[in-house]
C-alpha cells in the first residue's frame, strides 16, 4: 500500500505544479465568483438558482479536470520514459495503476472541496444563508468525475492523449444523454439484433445523470442517504469495472 | 553452488510496427549469463538489441519465447527489483522533484523510510556530487547532474546486482573517471554490475566479460581476457634502424607499423627469435616483446563486420 501512496503523492505534486491546471482551477473559480452577475430572480429564488448554477459549473469543470489529469499519465509517463524507473522498481503493474488512480482523485477531492467551499462562501457573502447542503452536490459531482477519470485512465492503457480525450468528451456527453435522445433513438428507431445490441450498449454505459443533484440541492431538499449511497455504490461499481479493464490491458502490455 | 544472477535462455522478442503492422526482429534466440561478483558489458551497434534485452530482464517488455531470470527469479519478479538497482539510458526522472525529494519517493519503492533514507540519500548524494545542488528541481539539472543522480538512485538500496545502460552518457572526462571509479568500487564490495555501453575503453578497462550483440544475436561472448588474446602471436617494439631496417624485417613479421618513432612488429611464435637476432644485427634497441592483445574496438568492429549479414 505504501508504494500506492508513493505514487499517489507524486500524481498531486505533479498537477500542482501544471500550469493548466491551475487554469481550469482558477477560471472555474471566476465563473463561479461572476454567476451572481446573472440575472437573478426574486430573493428566495435566488439561493436556488446559486446553487443550481454553480453546480452546474463544477459538474463542467470536475469531469474536464478528470480528463485533463488522467489523460496522459500513462502515455505521458510512457513517452518521457519514466516509468521505466519506477517499474524497475519493486513497484507491480497493479500497485502503478492503483496509485496513479488514488493521486488523481485526491487532486480531484481537493479542487472539488476548495470549489464547494466557494460556492458556500459566495451564497452566504451575496445571501447571508449558509447552505452546507451544497457539498451533498459536490460530492456527486465528485463521483461522477472519478467515473471519468476511472474511464479515461482504463482507456490510456492502450490509446494515444488525443484519441482518450475526445473518446473521454464522447463517453461523457453518451453517459449523460443516453436516458434521453439516447434511449429514443436506439430503442425506438430499431429492430431485432440491432435493439438487443442497442439494448446492450445502453445498458453497458453508465447513466450520469445519476450524478445531477443540482435540482435536488438547488431547492434545498437536498438528497436522501439512500440517494448518496446508491450512487456511491454505483459509481464505484463502474469505477472497478473501468479500472480492472485498464489494468487487464496493463498488465502484459510492452512499454 | 551459487545461482548466476542473471541468466537468459533463448529470448526472442520482436515488434509490429507501421501500418502494415511489419514484424522487426529485436532479440532473436539471445542466451546469456553473468557470473556473481563480474562487470558484464552487453555490447553492440545500435539497434543490436541491448536495450530490449534490458527491458525484458526489467519486465518492462515481455519476450515472445525463451526463459530467464533474475537474482534467482522469474523475469519481472518485485523480489529481484527490491534487490536491483537500475540506472536508466537517458536521464528519466520526475522533473518536479528536487534531487533530495526523488530520492525519497524512489526510496519509499524499497521501503526506507525516515532518518535511514535520509542519511542513505544524503551519502548517495555526497558520493555522485551533487549535494549542494540537491534542493533543485531535477528539470533544472544538466545532462551529466542527471546521470549522477541516476547512479545514486540505483543505489539506494544497497542492490546486489546494478543494471546501467550507457552508464557514462553524458559524463565529462572527470565524471566517466568518476563512475569507473564507483563501479570497481561496487565490485570490491561483491556486486554483479550488467552494463551497456557504446565507450569500448571504458569497457575494456573495468569488465571482466562481454556479450556482442548484433541483428538481436549473441555473435561473441566470454571472458574480455581470453576473448582479447590472439594465441601464437608476439608484439615486438624496436627503437632505431630506418627505412632499411623497416624493409629488412617486413618479411619477417605478420604485420610492421611504426608509431611514435618506433617499429611495432607483429610476429608468429616461431619467427620471434630470428626477428629479434636481426633486429640486433641491424642496430635496433628492443623496447619490449610481449604476447599479442587485440583492443576491444578491434574485436567489436571485426566481430560486427564478420556477423553483418
Amino acid at each position: 500500500m505504501r508504494n500506492v501512496f508513493s505514487l499517489a503523492l507524486s500524481v498531486i505534486k505533479d498537477a500542482a505544479r501544471r500550469k493548466v491546471f491551475y487554469v481550469v482551477f482558477l477560471f472555474g473559480l471566476a465563473v463561479v465568483a461572476l454567476s451572481p452577475l446573472l440575472p437573478t430572480f426574486e430573493l428566495g429564488a435566488r439561493a436556488q438558482f446559486l446553487r443550481d448554477i454553480s453546480l452546474s459549473l463544477i459538474s463542467l469543470f470536475g469531469v474536464v479536470l478528470a480528463v485533463i489529469l488522467s489523460v496522459g499519465q500513462l502515455p505521458g509517463e510512457v513517452e518521457k520514459r519514466t516509468i521505466y524507473n519506477i517499474l524497475s522498481k519493486p513497484v507491480s503493474r497493479l500497485q502503478y495503476v492503483a496509485g496513479k488512480y488514488l493521486g488523481i482523485l485526491a487532486a480531484l477531492a481537493a479542487i472539488l472541496f476548495i470549489m464547494g467551499l466557494e460556492i458556500l462562501l459566495l451564497i452566504y457573502v451575496r445571501l447571508h444563508v449558509f447552505t452546507p447542503i451544497v457539498f451533498e452536490g459536490v460530492f456527486a459531482v465528485f463521483l461522477e468525475s472519478a467515473l471519468i477519470a476511472a474511464f479515461c485512465l482504463a482507456l490510456s492503457t492502450f490509446a494515444t492523449v488525443p484519441v482518450n480525450a475526445f473518446a473521454s468528451v464522447l463517453f461523457y456527453v453518451l453517459c449523460h444523454v443516453k436516458t434521453g435522445f439516447l434511449h429514443q433513438s436506439l430503442v425506438e428507431g430499431t429492430s431485432g439484433v440491432v435493439k438487443v445490441f442497442a439494448w446492450g450498449f445502453y445498458y453497458l454505459i453508465p447513466n450520469l445523470e445519476n450524478f445531477n443533484l443540482s435540482l435536488k440541492v438547488g431547492y434545498g431538499g437536498g438528497a436522501s442517504a439512500a440517494v448518496m449511497l446508491r450512487i456511491t455504490g454505483y459509481a464505484g461499481l463502474f469505477i472497478s469495472v473501468f479500472l480492472v479493464a485498464g489494468y487487464l490491458v496493463f498488465r502484459r502490455k510492452d512499454l | 553452488m551459487e545461482q548466476n544472477p542473471i541468466a537468459l535462455d533463448s529470448i526472442k522478442k520482436s515488434y509490429r510496427s507501421g501500418l502494415r503492422r511489419k514484424r522487426r526482429v529485436a532479440v532473436d534466440g539471445l542466451s546469456l549469463e553473468v557470473n556473481p561478483g563480474d562487470i558484464f558489458g552487453l555490447l553492440g551497434p545500435n539497434g543490436a538489441g541491448k536495450t530490449t534485452t534490458i527491458k525484458i530482464l526489467l519486465g518492462i517488455v515481455f519476450p515472445d519465447g525463451g526463459e530467464g531470470s533474475l537474482l534467482g527469479h522469474p523475469l519481472g519478479a518485485r523480489e529481484a527489483h527490491a534487490r536491483l538497482g537500475f540506472l536508466p539510458e537517458q536521464p528519466y526522472f520526475y522533473g518536479f522533484l528536487t534531487a533530495e525529494k526523488g530520492l525519497e519517493l524512489y526510496g519509499k519503492f524499497f521501503g526506507l523510510r525516515g532518518p535511514l533514507l535520509k542519511d542513505r540519500s544524503r551519502e548517495l548524494l555526497d558520493m555522485v556530487g551533487l549535494e549542494r545542488d540537491s534542493h533543485l528541481t531535477l528539470d533544472k539539472y544538466s545532462k551529466g547532474m542527471l546521470q549522477r543522480f541516476g547512479i545514486a538512485q540505483a543505489l539506494l538500496n544497497d542492490p546486489e546486482l546494478v543494471i546501467m545502460d550507457e552508464p557514462s552518457s553524458g559524463l565529462d572526462p572527470v565524471g566517466q573517471k568518476e563512475v569507473r571509479d564507483i563501479l570497481l568500487h561496487l565490485k570490491e564490495q561483491g556486486k554483479t554490475i550488467f552494463l551497456s555501453s557504446h565507450q569500448l575503453s571504458e569497457v575494456e578497462n573495468i569488465c571482466d566479460s562481454v556479450t556482442i550483440v548484433n541483428l538481436g544475436r549473441s555473435v561473441k561472448e566470454g571472458r574480455l581476457a581470453d576473448l582479447l588474446s590472439v594465441e601464437g602471436l608476439t608484439r615486438i617494439v624496436l627503437r632505431g634502424g630506418g627505412p632499411a631496417a623497416l624493409e629488412a624485417l617486413e618479411p619477417l613479421a605478420s604485420s610492421i607499423a611504426t608509431l611514435d618513432g618506433d617499429t611495432v612488429l607483429q610476429v608468429e611464435e616461431p619467427g620471434v627469435f630470428p626477428v629479434l637476432e636481426a633486429a640486433r644485427g641491424l642496430g635496433m634497441e628492443l623496447v619490449r616483446v610481449e604476447p599479442y592483445h587485440l583492443s576491444l574496438e578491434e574485436l567489436f568492429l571485426q566481430t560486427i563486420r564478420e556477423t553483418a549479414p
